[in-house]
């Protein structure tokens, strides 16, 4: 018997009880749907964290004022962080390229003319720029002479610029921060998300000097940001940064920090490491899901070849080999989970489209799921249909056909 | 064609009790012959059919179907046999539910290794049982002398040296019945070998020749003229 006879046969069979075609399937499409939704938002997320990560800067080290576990900015009232940390850092930290301490204040709001909107303020020094590889698009920077001479000067970013000034020219002009009025001398390249997820475009960066004394009143700093000179050398300057601000706040190894070092390696590597936990989390959760739909294909295969002994006798007596019982039986399966394999990843595709649409979160499409249900379906199908194929083809034909 | 020699077959029932149902059976019968095989029910007649039809081989003796012993065939030998040389006729049709009357005819073929117009050949075979207008029909939809035709096609299309015919009649009104008989008739005439497993006289007694059987044995070997 040819192939094509063999996927006809199967094909002819499975249409005589659509019904039941059908409930063999949905295991499978549920299975395989949930999969394919799962990899593509998994990817789509992961793909929005690794984003951030390279948004965030390469060669960085970040140290944040207080400690735990938390991730991103402190609050503007964390106060054991201050300059001459820095300054020790500078000092005695080697591979440095570029040190800038600065403080950050969420949710302040900025005001120009009748319009404001709610922002994050940086106080920063002119080596932020270099710190951060982040420079002005259009206007200067903070300079040297701001942050001496507690200048009343601001740079902005570009979501500040869209939501206050639209499509106007912001430079030389005035917004009000804090009951102080400060002029824009400079506009921020786009940057984009943070790995957090923060707008890192909704800022506006004011001297250092200027923030701690006149707007926030604090002698401490919020973060310091390095450039390192080699990425190479990130965990080793992380390392000894953390040495340095240990002995200097006269904490020992039982002692929780007050502080918080992290690089972009470290955060890329958290990345890669969450989603190599989820990938494995999903082989599982796939894993069990298509064990369940085979069980339940192998069970109705019993079924059906039990129903259909008459038919199988009827095979038999007109000269259809055991090889082709099974063949057609096995072909069965194999067809129904391949179909259940496709449409469940049609419709797992479908849905992460309709979940990154209405919810906003991003979907990675990509061949993999097809692969993945093909190989996965094919290989239940076989799994779940060898069985009972075989039953199917050791009827003896005299008993078989009695029904 | 066919060669029996001292043919036996056990069963064992459940309880290691032994069911002696042929008991060393001797036949032959030729080419283009026209048999009756009359048994009683239970009297071994299903199993002398399933025997001459390699649906079972016996426990004991020598069985040669053109020539070629049977008997030591493997499973996949027996297939090939009965696709190619055994067309069966059964009481009640066995025609394939939901499958048309196309369709059914078609199944020889499928399992034949031979390359053919397997929808061409199956259509010859419907028109000459005359339902030729009845290709598409489910069997659900055919009357029962329909569906034995439809039975018999099925049985002739792939060109056997044999056909077996288990009652094929028991299932049908008299009208069906003598349509069917004629039938098998003109395939006698036109020179094929027709093995009919009954135990109505009428019927048995329309080949040219009655086989009677009771208790695993040949009674009687009748030849007749008139068939």
């Amino acid at each position: 018997m040819k192939t094509g006879q063999m996927i006809g046969l199967a094909l002819s069979g499975l249409g005589k009880n659509k019904m039941r075609s059908f409930l063999m399937m949905l295991g499978i499409i549920i299975g395989i749907a949930t999969l394919t939704v799962i990899i593509s938002l998994a990817r789509g997320a992961q793909m929005k964290v690794m984003k951030g990560v390279q948004n965030f800067g390469a060669n960085a080290v970040m140290i944040s004022a207080g400690g735990g576990k938390m991730f991103g900015p402190p609050d503007g009232s964390t106060t054991t962080l201050t300059l001459d940390d820095a300054r020790a850092i500078q000092e005695s930290v080697k591979g440095i390229k570029h040190i800038a301490p600065f403080t950050v204040n969420l949710a302040q709001t900025v005001v120009f003319g009748n319009k404001n909107t709610e922002t994050v303020i940086f106080g920063a020094t002119p080596e932020f720029a270099d710190a951060w590889q982040w420079f002005v698009e259009g206007g200067d920077f903070i300079g040297d002479e701001d942050t001496s001479g507690l200048s009343k000067n601001c740079v902005l970013g570009q979501t500040v610029v869209r939501e206050l000034f639209g499509g106007q020219d912001p430079i030389g002009e005035t917004v009000r921060i804090n009951n102080t009025n400060f002029k824009v001398i400079g506009v921020l390249t786009k940057r984009g998300a943070s790995p957090h997820g923060m707008d890192m475009d909704n800022r506006v960066v004011v001297p250092l000097t200027t923030a701690m004394r006149k707007l926030f009143n604090t002698t401490a700093i919020g973060m310091i940001r390095l450039y390192v000179e080699e990425e190479g050398r990130l965990d080793e300057v992380s390392a000894n940064v953390a040495a340095v601000i240990r002995e200097r706040h006269h904490i020992t190894p039982p002692q929780e920090d007050d502080f918080r070092v992290t690089n972009t390696a470290a955060m890329a590597k958290t990345v890669q490491g969450v989603s190599k936990t989820l990938t494995t989390f999903l082989l599982l959760l796939a894993a069990i899901s298509l064990l369940v739909g085979g069980i339940s294909i192998a069970n109705i295969m019993f079924i059906s070849v039990n129903e259909r002994k008459k038919e199988i006798g009827i095979r038999r007596a007109f000269g259809a080999r055991a090889v082709d019982i099974r063949g057609q039986f096995l072909g069965e399966a194999v067809i129904v989970t391949l179909a259940g394999g496709l449409g469940g990843t049609l419709l797992g595709l479908a849905i992460s489209l309709s979940i990154a649409h209405w919810k906003g979160i991003p979907a990675m499409l990509s061949w993999q799921p097809f692969a993945l249900a093909v190989a996965f379906s094919a290989l239940v199908g076989i799994l779940a249909g060898l069985q009972p194929a075989r039953r199917a083809a050791a009827l003896d034909p005299v008993t078989a056909i009695r029904g | 064609m066919i060669a029996l020699r001292e043919i036996s077959k056990t069963y064992h029932k459940e309880g290691g009790v032994e069911v002696r149902v042929l008991r060393g059976v001797n036949l032959d019968i030729e080419k283009g012959e026209f048999v009756s095989i009359m048994a009683p029910s239970g009297m071994g007649k299903s199993t002398m059919m399933n025997i001459i039809g390699c649906l079972d081989r016996p426990t004991g003796g020598k069985y040669l179907l053109d020539g070629v012993e049977v008997a030591g065939m493997n499973d996949d030998d027996l297939s090939r046999t009965r696709n190619k040389k055994i067309g069966f006729v059964f009481q009640s049709f066995n025609l394939l539910p939901m499958t048309s009357a196309l369709e059914n005819v078609e199944l020889p073929l499928i399992y034949s290794p031979d390359d053919m117009d397997i929808a061409a050949k199956a259509r010859a075979a419907l028109e000459a049982v005359g339902l030729g207008d009845r290709v598409n029909h489910l069997p659900s939809e055919l009357s029962g002398g329909q569906q034995q035709r439809v039975a018999i096609a099925r049985a002739l299309v792939n060109d056997p040296a044999l056909i077996l015919a288990d009652e094929p009649t028991g299932n049908l009104d008299t009208a069906s019945s003598d349509e069917v008989m004629a039938i098998f008739k003109r395939l006698h005439a036109e020179g094929r070998t027709v093995i009919l497993v009954t135990h109505e006289p009428e019927v048995a007694e329309q080949a040219s020749r009655i086989i009677r059987m009771k208790d695993g044995q040949v009674v009687s070997d009748e030849r007749r003229v008139n068939g």
